[in-house]
């Protein structure tokens, strides 16, 4: 057992706990957490007196361990981008435990990420959520798959049309070979069935696979979308399917935030503090999160990392703040909102008995710069501490 | 005459002024302290109590080369076609309509140094220029701030892929050496004419006599510990003045640093490890200058890191352990030294330039807003006008 008191605890879920106290059992689950639990036979008291503790925070939307962070072309591993079809492909296959970037997510208090192939075709490959400690990536998948990563806009006209001279050229052939490419699942998805039925064999096509997967729903489809006609494309092709989805990016969400709202739409909004290296993010501003939310629609912050680098995620959600997304909200958007979108809130999101033992010490309060990240905890363990430099 | 009164003014040469009045006049600081004397300003701007600072300056940026918004119509920073292109000059590629621009008024950003990119050894001159205006040579403070040199992964990635040298750092440190030698001995020929008939132009030694002159420094793109040494053996070769910009490794060679008290522009301390050479980029680099008494200022290299973040850098490095007076003068007075332009700009004296931000409150919080952002004395933004 490991008592950790002292601190002033935010749950992510419930009311603050002044001088909280959190009993961690071995398994680094979360056994009680409180203000007044007796700590009595405990193998290791640690006193956060003067600290506060948040959850370990969700980065919804990375690429870490798999673009080649400190690795040059050869750690890169992003984009299948020979052909804009890739159902079949798996971040899982790519990612690097030993990258610097997992360093990083620790030390910027991140704890568990969800990583997805790069937005270079309209279908991406498989995505994965995984904590960011560990030495073999498969010890440390939280959930696979999460999702179907799919792109629009410029990224898929460049990486295709422009550098390769196939399609798609243009955002109208991005749709169509989405909308085919789920058209073709639906097709195999019936032949598959009636082989079943008929105990014939069959010939499995993984590419197929994951779209019959989201087809089915039992993974979302989750798009890169930043200017906001692309959004609106993917919402209304998500619509004909009757697909689950989320936009990835949202950086014009702010424009049409009400048709958003009335969506009901999931938005992981990142990555922030960026410039606008593109004519599609234009418009990017940091008082997007605010405007959507204000619009009930359910936001996720995230770094994209490498392009923002997920050691600073705190401090993105801080602006986010300080651009009008209230505390509550912010501090959902990098915690529980997350864990809901890739569907692990069972296990991590919040402080609650039952779930892991994530979470991160500061040495003030979250949105300030005078809380600065102190440790970060995963499952009980202590996985990143703040050295004099 | 424009007034502003009652604010903690952050003079950053002469300490910090509560309750503080400063008195503008002609685009330059006419007084501050408790005692200026405000009535005779037409308007006086009342600080209730609030924060104002010298205005931010982002040493290294390529803003109006590298566009917001534009993609690879607005993308005028690297001349990419040669590794030697000395007689640029960046003034000939800025756009001063960059929404870049706007924004960082917005942010408190009131001088920039802009540079060509780092695919050339030598890449042109770069400039210092004010945040406003829509016309370059009107903005312009300082041209040149210096020659644009490059080390490291960037030239020779560009050259090298392309079956042109440089292809190694050996190919890189030899055409900086080869360009400084000929422009060398093209100036003792300037100086000794022994045949005025074979005199030839050479526009590249032309554009490089100001550094073998000494009359401006190389500005060097330097990341790994090795292309700092490098540059440095060089440049004492020939006895050319030098400032490093990135100087990712720096820390690990402080002593040589110390000793030759070069001045670094750190950064874009934000980015993640892009390249090899930077792997190890993190706050180590000016938390070890500073107390190694090395001087530096932090550049976000916009549009790499956005210049918008100029000011949470030094809000992140106080949590290294950079105090927080320290933090802001290395985006302010020491960012000045570095582009040679402290004369004009940096801190809050009388004499010097009427560039100034008021904050809501204390600039390094995260939550902080720039209220107020004033350049040669005029109200270049004003926090509300664009709020939603």
């Amino acid at each position: 057992m490991l008592v950790v008191k002292g601190a002033k605890i935010y749950p992510g879920t419930g009311a603050v706990l002044e001088n909280g106290v959190m009993i961690i059992d071995d398994q680094g689950k979360i056994r009680e957490i409180g203000q007044n639990q007796s700590v009595g036979e405990a193998d290791q008291f640690l006193d956060f007196t003067g600290k506060v503790i948040i959850p370990g925070l969700i980065d919804a939307h990375t690429h870490v361990g798999m673009w080649g962070d400190g690795e040059g072309r050869s750690g890169y591993d992003g984009n299948e981008s020979v052909r804009p079809i890739t159902g079949e492909v798996r971040a899982l296959d790519a990612v690097n435990p030993r990258q610097i970037s997992f360093a990083g997510a620790r030390e910027g208090g991140i704890t568990t990420i969800q990583i997805l192939p790069g937005s270079g075709n309209p279908i991406g490959g498989l995505g994965f959520a995984c904590k960011t400690q560990g030495t073999v990536i498969d010890d440390m998948v939280v959930k696979h798959p999460t999702g179907l990563k799919g792109a629009t806009g410029e990224n898929p006209k460049r990486a295709h049309g422009e550098s390769q001279k196939q399609a798609p050229a243009t955002r109208m052939a991005v749709a169509s070979m989405i909308r085919e490419y789920f058209k073709d699942a639906q097709i195999y998805g019936d032949k598959k069935k009636k082989a079943e039925e008929e105990g014939k064999p069959f010939d499995k096509d993984l590419n197929l696979e994951s779209g019959l997967m989201v087809l089915k729903k039992e993974i979302p489809f989750r798009v890169h979308a930043h200017r906001h006609d692309d959004i609106v494309t993917v919402i209304r092709i998500c619509e004909e399917f009757g697909i689950e989805y989320t936009i990835e990016h949202c950086t014009d969400g702010h424009l049409i935030a009400e048709y958003l709202g009335k969506k009901n739409v999931t938005a992981m909004v990142g990555p922030g503090l960026s410039a606008a290296s593109k004519v599609e993010t234009k418009d990017i501003t940091d008082q997007n999160p605010a405007i959507l939310a204000r619009h009930g629609v359910n936001v996720c912050l995230m770094t994209d990392h490498p392009f923002l680098n997920c050691r600073y995620f705190l401090q993105y959600a801080a602006i986010a703040h300080k651009h009008g997304l209230s505390f509550e909200d912010t501090l959902r958007a990098i915690t529980i909102n997350p864990a809901r979108a890739l569907g692990i809130e069972d296990r991590v999101g919040s402080l609650e008995v039952g779930k892991d033992a994530d979470f991160v010490v500061l040495n003030g309060e979250p949105f300030s710069y005078k809380g600065s990240i102190a440790r970060t905890y995963i499952e009980g363990q202590l996985v990143w501490e703040r050295e004099a430099y | 005459m424009l007034g502003i009164r009652d604010v903690k003014i952050m003079t950053m040469t002469g300490g910090t002024i509560e309750k503080g009045n400063v008195l503008l006049e002609d685009g330059k600081i006419r007084a501050c302290g408790r005692d200026a004397d405000l009535s005779p300003c037409i308007k006086v701007i009342d600080g209730k109590g609030r924060v104002v600072t010298p205005g931010l300056i982002d040493a290294h940026t390529h803003v109006g080369l590298s566009e917001s918004g534009v993609g690879r119509e607005g993308t005028d920073t690297n001349e990419g076609t040669n590794p030697l292109t000395p007689s640029l000059s960046v003034r000939d590629g800025i756009n001063m309509q960059d929404q870049a621009f706007e924004i960082f008024r917005r942010s408190g950003i009131t001088t920039v140094g802009i540079l060509p990119g780092s695919g050339n050894i030598l890449g042109g001159t770069g400039l210092a220029l004010k945040c406003k205006g829509a016309i370059v040579d009107e903005a312009v403070l300082k041209d040149p701030i210096g020659m644009r040199a490059a080390l490291g992964e960037n030239p020779k990635g560009n050259y090298g892929g392309q079956r042109k040298s440089p292809a190694t750092r050996m190919g890189n440190a030899a055409l900086l050496r080869g360009a400084l030698q000929k422009a060398t001995d093209y100036l003792d020929k300037l100086n000794h004419p022994r045949d005025e008939k074979g005199k030839t132009r050479d526009k590249d030694s032309e554009a490089l006599l100001p550094v073998i002159k000494g009359e401006i420094p190389l500005i060097v793109h330097v990341h790994r510990h090795d292309d700092i040494v490098t540059v440095i053996r060089i440049c004492k070769e020939f006895g050319v003045k030098c400032i490093l910009d990135h100087v990712t490794d720096g820390h690990l060679v402080k002593d040589l640093m110390k000793r030759e008290n070069i001045h670094c522009g750190v950064g874009p301390s934000m980015h993640y490890g892009s390249k090899v050479e930077n792997k190890d980029r993190d706050f180590r680099t000016p938390v070890v200058f500073h107390r190694e008494d090395i001087p530096f200022c932090f550049i976000t290299d916009h549009p790499v890191v956005d210049g918008r973040n100029l000011i949470l850098t030094a809000s992140i490095a106080t949590q290294w352990g950079l105090p927080d007076d320290s933090a802001l003068k290395a985006i302010t007075l020491a960012s000045a030294q570095h582009l040679g332009v402290d004369e004009c700009v940096g801190s809050i004296e009388p004499g010097k330039d009427a560039d100034l931000v008021l904050w809501s409150g204390n600039p390094m919080e995260y939550t902080t807003f720039v209220d107020m952002t004033i350049i040669d004395g005029e109200i270049v933004y004003e926090r509300g006008m664009y709020q939603c």
